[in-house]
């Protein structure tokens, strides 16, 4: 074999090495895939889509539906609630990402800038991210208390130290599973997801065998807080609301995997909508029928310890594999959108740093589960904002262009670096939005103004912080130079 | 620069290329239409409207 031969064969296999790793590259975020790159069909999504939201946080929301309404009231909540909520999150997030292929942090940088898209992450991934870990690994503490009192006959004791223990567990089994790489999740993804349908299945049938349809629906909520009984209907719709956009930091990069626009929007329909909805009602039945809103209670109530046990070891276990899902994918997004200094930290390492708050919160404020509602409302006040922002850039301000030579470009000189890198604009709106959420309906206190009993507050976050962007980008964005806006 | 570096910036110009070529081109394939907006409007319409009679 001559030289050049030898040297044209070890270009092309470094030309083929190059095309691999590039790709892969691409597929975490540091460049768009290519069309011819994409991975996901309708159903391939549709199915990604219904096995992250199948997922036992359904059975959780559900259940503190049924604290404010009836089943009746209640079913009508989730499903108002959730298809306003996914929709306006599916539109901020996954038409662009879906076409574009772009990770959604880099799409943000037009939003945002690059600096302001870092502030936006933390609060609305990472916060996020962290409670969730903490409500989950309380939800396997709690899963793990109950089936040893089943088992030994004794009580349950939610708060416990069996509960703290086995929710610590949670957290360092999670991180040691998450240290390992993605291959072990995608595994555990393929086997627990079909198992929470059938265990759906499974618990509706054995509600409907007590109780026929028509009896369900004329049981009463459980704790309703307040004696006006439009405001407790209003509330569990919020509730969902923020269920519904408690997917913005999620959905956009799974889009990103599908073959086209379409394909990137319409399975959230199906998928989270669909799946999310169903779980929920399941879980809402369920806390009702058996006068208990903690799916770790209901299900040793359900029947008997065999299945109780069955039902509270398989919760334990899904709730491990949600936690591995929202730690891997907020880590891979945090190194995107974190500086040199953060990239550099071992992957581990970084991992663990992220889990101290969760077993913080385990350990000083396990009573968090119990209010956990209250947390999920708190995101919607910025997720809710963040939709509305995204919807008026994306769509009316940019017309459904994005520049992938720009956003993936050295950000700090270039075309969406506003004002050191923050865009003044998009983060005013984004306060802004807060403020109108907070000021209609105080998540902590469940206090409200008079508008909150016909509009939400979600709606009125996500249309202010929406229309507030879109004025103030018309009116000095372009002025200034700031953000690439197209003129006219 | 090394020459990883100037691969990787020349890997970034090429997909960057491939979009702005398919938007001069206006060759989107499965992008959304007017017709999915107004379905998805009219969806989340109906499902609001009929479930707030049902249950509210």
């Amino acid at each position: 074999m001559s030289d050049t031969t030898i040297r044209n064969n070890a270009s092309f296999e470094e030309a083929d090495k190059n095309v691999v790793a590039y790709r892969e590259a691409a597929e975490r975020g540091d460049a768009p895939i290519l069309p011819s790159e994409r991975l996901w069909g309708f159903w391939e999504f549709t199915y990604a889509n219904s096995a992250l939201a199948i997922a036992t946080w359904a059975f959780l929301i559900g259940g503190s539906v049924g604290l404010f309404v009836g089943p009746k009231e209640g079913i009508a909540a989730i499903i108002i609630g959730n298809i306003v909520g996914v929709v306006l999150t599916a539109l901020a997030t996954t038409c662009m990402t879906g076409r574009y292929g772009v990770e959604q942090f880099v799409a943000l940088r037009s939003q945002f800038g690059y600096n302001g898209t870092r502030l936006v992450y933390v609060l609305a991934v990472v916060v996020l991210t962290m409670g969730w870990l903490a409500v989950l690994a309380m939800m396997f503490g709690r899963s793990i208390d109950g089936l040893i009192a089943l088992s030994d006959g004794g009580q349950a004791s939610p708060t416990g130290a069996k509960m703290m223990i086995a929710a610590i567990l949670a957290i360092l089994v999670t991180w040691f599973v998450v240290a390992k790489g993605p291959t072990s999740i995608k595994f555990f993804n393929m086997v627990i997801s079909p198992a929470l349908v059938i265990l759906m299945g499974v618990m509706l049938y054995l509600i409907l065998s007590k109780h026929s349809f028509g009896e369900l629906m004329t049981l009463p909520a459980l704790d309703p807080p307040f004696e006006d009984k439009h405001l407790n209907f209003i509330i569990a719709v919020e509730v969902n609301l923020a269920a519904g956009f408690s997917w913005w930091p999620y959905i956009g990069n799974l889009a990103r995997l599908t073959k086209n626009e379409r394909t990137a929007f319409w399975p959230n329909i199906l998928g989270i909508f669909g799946a999310a909805a169903l779980g929920e009602i399941v879980g809402l039945l369920a806390a009702v029928a058996l006068g208990e809103s903690d799916p770790t209670i209901w299900m040793t109530k359900i029947a008997g310890p065999a299945v109780g046990v069955i039902a509270l070891l398989f919760v334990a276990f899904a709730n491990m594999t949600s936690m591995a899902n929202i730690l891997y994918t907020s880590i891979v997004g945090l190194r995107q959108v974190g500086t040199e200094s953060v990239r550099r930290i071992p992957w581990g390492a970084i991992l663990f740093l992220f889990c101290l708050i969760p077993l913080g919160l385990v350990v000083f404020y396990p009573q968090m589960y119990d209010g956990f509602f209250i947390f999920l409302v708190w995101t919607s006040a910025l997720n809710s904002a963040l939709a509305g922002i995204g919807i008026a850039d994306y769509f009316f301000l940019r017309g459904q262009k994005l520049d992938m030579r720009k956003l993936h470009a050295p950000q700090e000189n270039g075309a969406y670096r506003f004002a050191g890198g923050f865009n003044p604009i998009g983060l005013i709106a984004l306060a802004i939005g807060f403020g109108v959420y907070v000021w209609i309906f105080n998540p902590q206190t469940l206090a409200s103004v008079s508008v909150f009993k016909f509009v939400t507050a979600s709606v009125p976050s996500c249309l202010v912080a929406g229309t507030v962007h879109y004025v103030l980008s018309r009116l000095f964005a372009t002025g200034k130079g700031w953000g690439d806006y197209p003129q006219g | 620069m090394s020459s990883q570096d100037i691969g990787w910036q020349g890997e970034l110009d090429r997909r960057a290329r491939v979009y702005e070529d398919i938007e001069a081109g206006q060759r989107w394939e499965g992008t959304m239409t007017r017709l999915d907006y107004a379905a998805i409007v009219a969806l989340t319409v109906v499902l609001v409207v009929a479930f707030w009679i049902w249950g509210a």
